[in-house]
């Protein structure tokens, strides 16, 4: 194997102008892999931050309360029993903590705006803390006078308020009655792409004040694990130990709690009943961009590799060609067909992988190059990428991927010249003309 | 001495388009063990299909080819390669070294497609191949660093380093000019002498002719004479070279 291995190495160097054109292809589409790859990973891991951050828990334990079974609010009714007995039954939980939910108009003397209204206890809401970028006033103001609002960029240029001024909230409430209630613009924030558009906050007490909530409710308790992975475990043991402590709970649907409204006011039940979701039911929805993104993605390197493994097919077919009766010599000296594919599979071996290596270098180098100079992005990008400047995540997992698929597909590209090379006859490869 | 090669009414045909073209026909012929045998004829007369045959790199169309004793028609794939591996050794007219090997690699190489040595033993047995064929100073040059001789040397190393029972040599001195062809055929009679290695090769010169223990003469297809005294052919004359297609690089200098 050992002198194989020098055949092909010192071959490769013979054709030095072929190697090097073939290995800059391999190269190119192994640091396009690597940077897509990485871009994927930053969506990823920003939707994860941010979603988890603005939008959800790890694991949700929410529900809907109904009056009558035609109409339900996103309510969980008995809150400090029911968050006795999530802390009982997630103890691995790094913190839990309560949020209320709404939907309403805000209002302010230029325009009108509708969103998500999402109560928050801003003091002890790291998560949320966390991600915002507060641009003007501070997210202790919701907590100050108890009657704040925290909205974005665009939505405070939108309602034309800055921070101080006030605006109203106008939500319907039960039995198509609306309620207004006047707030304060506590704090306004940097947009978050696709997670800001609809969503603002404002302080638990408005929206126990705007829909009349009783002191013992709540909207959701959002569970925060060490481990985001293990959710569907703490899904699935939330279910059953809530079941066994004698709460209703809904049949477990992988969605967002706002597409569920239809779907309770159908159905034949009044009370209150739990609704126990991960991270990944309720940002369902906003997964599309990433779906989006791979596809996309995918094609694009599907096509590269495409290319670059007929390239390695077609040089292999004319490294086969020349060196036709190098092979009949060989098999005459006694190589057999195995070795024979097996030397010109090397050659292929010993490109893919070098070069797919220094892709994958360049590919991350260049990755953490952009990362470091925060480039900003346009504003409809902002969107897809839900954040405002590029951020791209180079993981060990999609590394590894790269390093391994670029070789596999190229040599499996090289192996039908190579086994025509192997099954020619070694008459007919010494009597080659070439 | 026993036969080591056989041929029993062996026919070869190529196809050629639509067409049949027969190559050998109706060839029987015997070699024994430590012979150093001449095939001459003319181009086209089948000395290369003959020498393929024997070289089990080509099978009959009809007939039977006994190599050490072995039908080469019932043999696979596999034991055919094994059997050049272990019994034969070539040498060709290009000498078709490995360009990016050097002379000790080259010559080391079919040791590592045995597998039976060591790295110690292999490279004892290079070593005096190399001092024996001339080119112990040579050892770490490619073949463009060295002369048409010299490159013809190293394929005699690399055709002798498994000690074969049967050398094939496919004109072995066309490629090389009147001096250096005739040392390598002094190298191959002194091989042949100490070692009884049977030398098989085809040439059209008839200075090469005349160091083999016998000729073997071919004209289309056919064995014409078999045991012709090699000194009847020393002169290089009459039907011989009339047939010739272009000169002997060897007789060029005559």
């Amino acid at each position: 194997m050992g002198r194989l291995l020098l055949i092909a190495a010192r071959n490769l160097r013979q054709n030095r102008r072929r190697t090097a054109l073939l290995s800059a292809a391999v190269v190119a589409v192994t640091m396009l892999l690597v940077l897509l790859g990485s871009l994927g990973n930053g969506i990823q891991a920003t939707l994860l931050e941010a979603g988890t951050a603005m939008i959800t828990g790890h694991v949700n334990v929410g529900g809907f309360f109904k009056i009558t079974s035609g109409m339900g609010s996103p309510v969980v009714v008995d809150a400090a029993r029911t968050l006795a007995d999530v802390k009982e039954l997630a103890p691995e939980a790094s913190r839990i903590v309560q949020r209320r939910r709404g939907f309403g108009k805000v209002v302010s003397e230029s325009d009108t705006i509708q969103c998500a209204l999402t109560g928050i206890d801003a003091t002890n809401d790291e998560a949320l803390r966390g991600i915002l970028r507060i641009r003007e006033g501070s997210l202790d103001n919701l907590d100050a006078d108890g009657h704040s609002i925290l909205l974005f960029e665009k939505q405070a240029e939108r309602l034309n308020v800055s921070v101080g001024d006030d605006v109203t909230l106008s939500s319907q409430v039960v039995r198509g009655q609306t309620n207004a209630i006047q707030v304060r613009v506590g704090a306004i924030a940097r947009d978050m792409g696709l997670l800001s558009i609809m969503s603002s906050y404002v302080s638990l007490d408005v929206i126990r004040d705007l829909y009349q909530l009783d002191p013992d409710t709540t909207g959701v308790i959002l569970v925060y694990l060490d481990d985001p992975e293990q959710a569907g475990d703490v899904k699935a043991r939330l279910r059953e130990g809530l079941l066994a402590r004698n709460h209703r709970l809904m049949e477990d649907e992988p969605d967002a709690f706002y597409h569920k409204f239809q779907q309770v006011a159908g159905e034949d039940w009044t009370g209150m009943k739990l609704d126990v979701t991960t991270w990944e039911d309720e940002l369902a929805n906003i997964q599309w961009t990433m779906k989006t993104f791979d596809t996309i993605s995918s094609l694009l390197i599907g096509v590269l590799l495409v290319i670059v493994v007929i390239g390695v097919m077609n040089t292999m077919w004319i490294t086969v060609r020349d060196r036709t009766r190098e092979i009949g010599t060989l098999r005459a000296i006694g190589m057999g067909r195995f070795r024979v594919l097996v030397m010109f599979l090397l050659e292929t071996v010993i490109l893919s992988v070098l070069s797919a290596l220094a892709g994958v270098l360049l590919g991350a180098g260049i990755a953490e190059l952009l990362n470091s100079l925060r480039i900003p992005v346009s504003q409809g990008f902002q969107i897809f990428l839900m954040s405002d400047t590029l951020r791209l995540v180079v993981s060990p997992r999609s590394l590894l991927l790269a390093v391994v698929v670029v070789p596999l597909l190229t040599t499996f590209g090289a192996l039908i010249p190579a086994s025509r090379a192997a099954r020619l006859r070694p008459v007919t490869a010494m009597q080659h003309a070439g | 001495m026993g036969d080591v090669v056989v041929l029993e009414n062996v026919s070869k045909e190529y196809p050629l388009g639509k067409l049949v073209v027969p190559a050998l026909k109706d060839v029987s012929l015997s070699i024994g063990a430590g012979e150093f045998v001449s095939i001459a004829g003319p181009s086209g007369s089948g000395k290369t299909t003959l020498l393929n045959l024997v070289g089990c790199v080509d099978t009959p169309t009809s007939g039977v080819v006994r190599v050490d004793g072995l039908d080469i028609g019932r043999l696979s794939e596999r034991e055919l390669t094994r059997l050049r591996l272990e019994k034969l050794g070539f040498i060709f007219q290009s000498f078709n070294l490995i360009a990016v090997l050097d002379t000790f690699q080259n010559v080391e190489f079919p040791l590592l497609l045995q597998g039976k040595l060591s790295h110690r033993e292999r490279r004892d047995v290079v070593v005096e191949l190399l001092e024996r064929v001339g080119l112990g100073k040579h050892a770490r040059h490619r073949p463009n660093e060295l002369s048409g001789g010299q490159r013809q040397r190293v394929a005699i190393a690399r055709a002798l380093v498994t000690r074969p029972r049967i050398v094939l040599a496919d004109e072995p001195t066309a490629n090389l000019d009147t001096g250096t062809g005739a040392s390598i055929v002094d190298l191959m009679k002194s091989i042949n002498e100490t070692q009884g290695t049977t030398f098989i090769f085809s040439t059209h010169d008839a200075r090469v002719m005349k160091h083999a223990d016998r000729v073997v003469r071919l004209e289309d297809g056919r064995v014409v004479s078999n045991g012709d005294d090699p000194s009847a052919h020393a002169a290089g004359t009459g039907a011989e070279l009339a047939h010739r297609e272009e000169p002997a690089p060897y007789l060029a200098g005559e």
